[in-house]
């Protein structure tokens, strides 16, 4: 167990957070070890490396790492790192390759990670160069509904401890067909905030009123998208908001008819939404049960560390810089005008140029930039907002539940979360909640 | 996908060049003058404006460096879209423009690739600057290759792809057009 608590920076009876976990660099530095060092992260999509010998570029905080589909189609993750000098062996987005040469000196990999080749191994080195102790350093990989993950940390509990009970509400969204998901993306782009910020941001269901008033009103003039007011959210007792091991959600109770995935949904297509959504009840509820399948809707969420909104990812790249990487992920097997209205409307929402996005970085740069003054830095951001109106014994809901859909609970046990990881020396030191929930139905982890 | 370069422009018709490179001028100044319901005149009823991803690969993968019809874009819009995006300005709360940027768009290398009846194909490279509240800056450039048709004697663009020189965009948002 940990012998001194090094960080304290939430007090869960007020709800005042320490801003200088913003800002700091030497806290900067020691989360990309103690966070990104050791959780498993969304790295990528099944869908991303299709064939065989494919691979996919992507990142587990600061590290670059390839994500390849070796030649029996096994799915490696490997720090995009040269054994010799450290060079990149990988320049590209994605392709296909069966090895990576080196540019710098021509040492050259197999996509399953093995040093094949080093230029001059009898000359140079004389053969007295280890190859088999030089493979790539490699990641531990598993996937979640066809969402890849990875961690560093070979003693990090299963994926599916990892997600525990989170599972339960995230099938909502991304297990519901038996063909799985497919992803398309990335956009990228650079927000100077930091990358706590908008993973904090998922559950803050108060700002959409106020934040994003603008789209809202917009949407419902030319689309004829309803319009969430503050009064709705702040007393609706259908939608919840809820932290399981880690993990925040926010979900609503809605009836059987209502899609799941309203993304690019118009009055004029929401016909074909509400079909989807009635063709396909049979086969959701055979894989997820009643409950899920006829009475629930996931929304706003957040993975543990930087998963935000499905899959999506705040990538840290400096205590004021952040990268994000925006996907769109949909029913593998949903008819291709769905797809396409889903793909449509995730990116426009929330992608680089989406009408709710564009609105949200001057916030979260203002709020991460605060801490920089340290006249400011004495004063705490104040995460009170329903103290005290959480339970840990819903008799519906697995986790910490919030009475209402606008709560700081999350906030302050995502803050909580934080400070568990950056104390612990290992992942003895991190606590892992039981799987409690009631899996009905067929669908399992990766299938 | 409409990447492909080709050699000098089809067509000798210097007329039609002034014409069109005068459409260009305009649409720089309206859009530099926030005036967005004009701009939103601009397009056909059936307009598509279309901005792909672009990603980094190989040379032996540059088929595809763009992200195709089906795939997610950056941004692929049909005129009630683009009437969404000035309409959510109007209403004074569009946080990402209120304060609104101040921009400057520069328009040339205008190139005519095909004349179709009423319609032209043509391709223009553009520099777009973005200043943002007190010290935000972001640069844009890229290249357009625009289907204009000519619609009661006046120039409307009917198909826009805007092809971005950039991969990860150094920038918080896209809050402005291009
Ligand atoms: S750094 Fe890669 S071969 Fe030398
Ligand atoms: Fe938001």
């Amino acid at each position: 167990m940990v012998a001194t608590k090094k960080y304290s920076i939430i007090d869960t009876e007020t709800g005042a957070l320490d801003r200088r976990i913003f800002v700091d660099e030497a806290i900067y530095r020691e989360e990309l070890e103690k966070i990104f060092g050791r959780a498993w992260q969304m790295i990528g999509h099944v869908s991303l490396v299709p064939n065989r010998n494919d691979f996919f570029h992507t990142y587990m905080g600061e590290d670059p790492v390839i994500l390849t589909r070796d030649n029996n189609g096994q799915l490696h993750a490997f720090l995009n790192m040269c054994r010799h000098r450290g060079n990149r062996i990988v320049r590209a987005d994605e392709g296909n390759s069966k090895n990576f040469m080196c540019t710098y000196h021509g040492w050259t990999f197999s996509n399953d990670g093995r040093l094949e080749h080093v230029p001059g191994v009898s000359e140079a080195y004389y053969d007295a160069l280890a190859m088999d102790e030089l493979s790539l350093i490699e990641a531990k990989v598993d996937t979640y509904a066809g969402i890849v993950f990875a961690t560093w940390d070979h003693e990090a509990p299963s994926l599916e401890a990892y997600l525990g009970d989170a599972r339960w509400y995230l099938d909502v969204s991304f297990n519901r067909r038996d063909g799985g998901t497919i992803a398309y993306g990335p956009q990228k782009w650079l927000e100077p905030c930091n990358w706590k910020t908008p993973v904090d941001n998922c559950s803050d269901n108060y700002h959409v009123p106020v934040t994003h008033l603008s789209s809202m009103l917009a949407k419902n003039k030319l689309i004829g998208t309803p319009r969430t007011t503050q009064q709705e959210m702040a007393t609706s007792i259908d939608r919840r908001h809820l932290f399981v091991n880690g993990h925040s959600l926010t979900f609503a109770e809605v009836d059987e008819k209502t899609p799941r995935a309203g993304h690019g949904m118009t009055a004029a297509n929401r016909h074909l939404f509400e079909a989807y959504q009635l063709d396909t009840l049979p086969e959701v509820e055979r894989r997820l049960g009643s409950k899920r399948a006829r009475g629930m809707q996931l929304n706003n969420h957040s993975l543990f560390p930087n998963g935000v909104l499905g899959f999506r990812l705040a990538l840290p790249r400096g205590p004021l810089m952040t990268e994000f990487w925006h996907f769109a992920i949909v029913d593998k097997d949903a008819p291709e005008d769905i797809q396409g209205y889903l793909r449509w409307g995730l990116g426009g929402n929330n992608g680089v140029a989406g009408l709710f996005e564009q609105d949200d970085i001057d916030n979260w740069r203002q709020v991460s930039l605060s801490a920089t003054s340290p006249l400011a830095r004495k004063y705490s951001q104040w995460l009170s907002m329903g103290r005290g109106h959480t339970t840990d014994n819903h008799p519906e809901y697995v986790g910490h539940v919030s009475e209402r859909y606008i709560s700081e609970s999350n906030q302050r046990n995502f803050y909580t979360r934080w400070e568990e990881f950056m104390n612990a020396d290992s992942w003895a030191d991190i606590s892992i909640e039981p799987i409690a929930a009631d899996y009905q139905g067929s669908a399992t982890l990766n299938s | 996908m409409a990447t492909q370069t080709k050699a000098a422009p089809q067509t000798t018709d210097r007329e039609l060049w002034s014409e069109l490179m005068d459409f260009y001028i305009e649409e720089a100044w309206i859009l530099d003058e926030r005036r967005f319901h004009d701009w939103l005149d601009l397009f056909t009823e059936d307009a598509f404006y279309f901005m792909p991803r672009r990603k980094n690969v190989y040379r032996r993968d540059l088929a595809k460096e763009f992200s195709g019809p089906g795939d997610l874009a950056l941004m692929e819009e049909h005129k009630t879209d683009l009437q969404m995006r000035v309409a959510r300005l109007d209403t004074g709360m569009a946080w990402a423009e209120d304060p609104p940027s101040r921009t400057r768009h520069l328009v040339g290398n205008l190139a005519i690739q095909s004349v179709d009846g009423d319609e032209v194909h043509c391709k223009t490279a553009f520099i777009a600057h973005k200043s943002h509240l007190e010290t935000d800056q972001d640069l844009y450039t890229g290249a357009r290759h625009d289907i204009l048709r000519r619609v009661d004697g006046q120039w409307k663009i009917a198909r826009r792809t805007v092809l971005i020189d950039a991969n990860v965009l150094l920038s918080k948002n896209l809050s402005i057009f291009l």
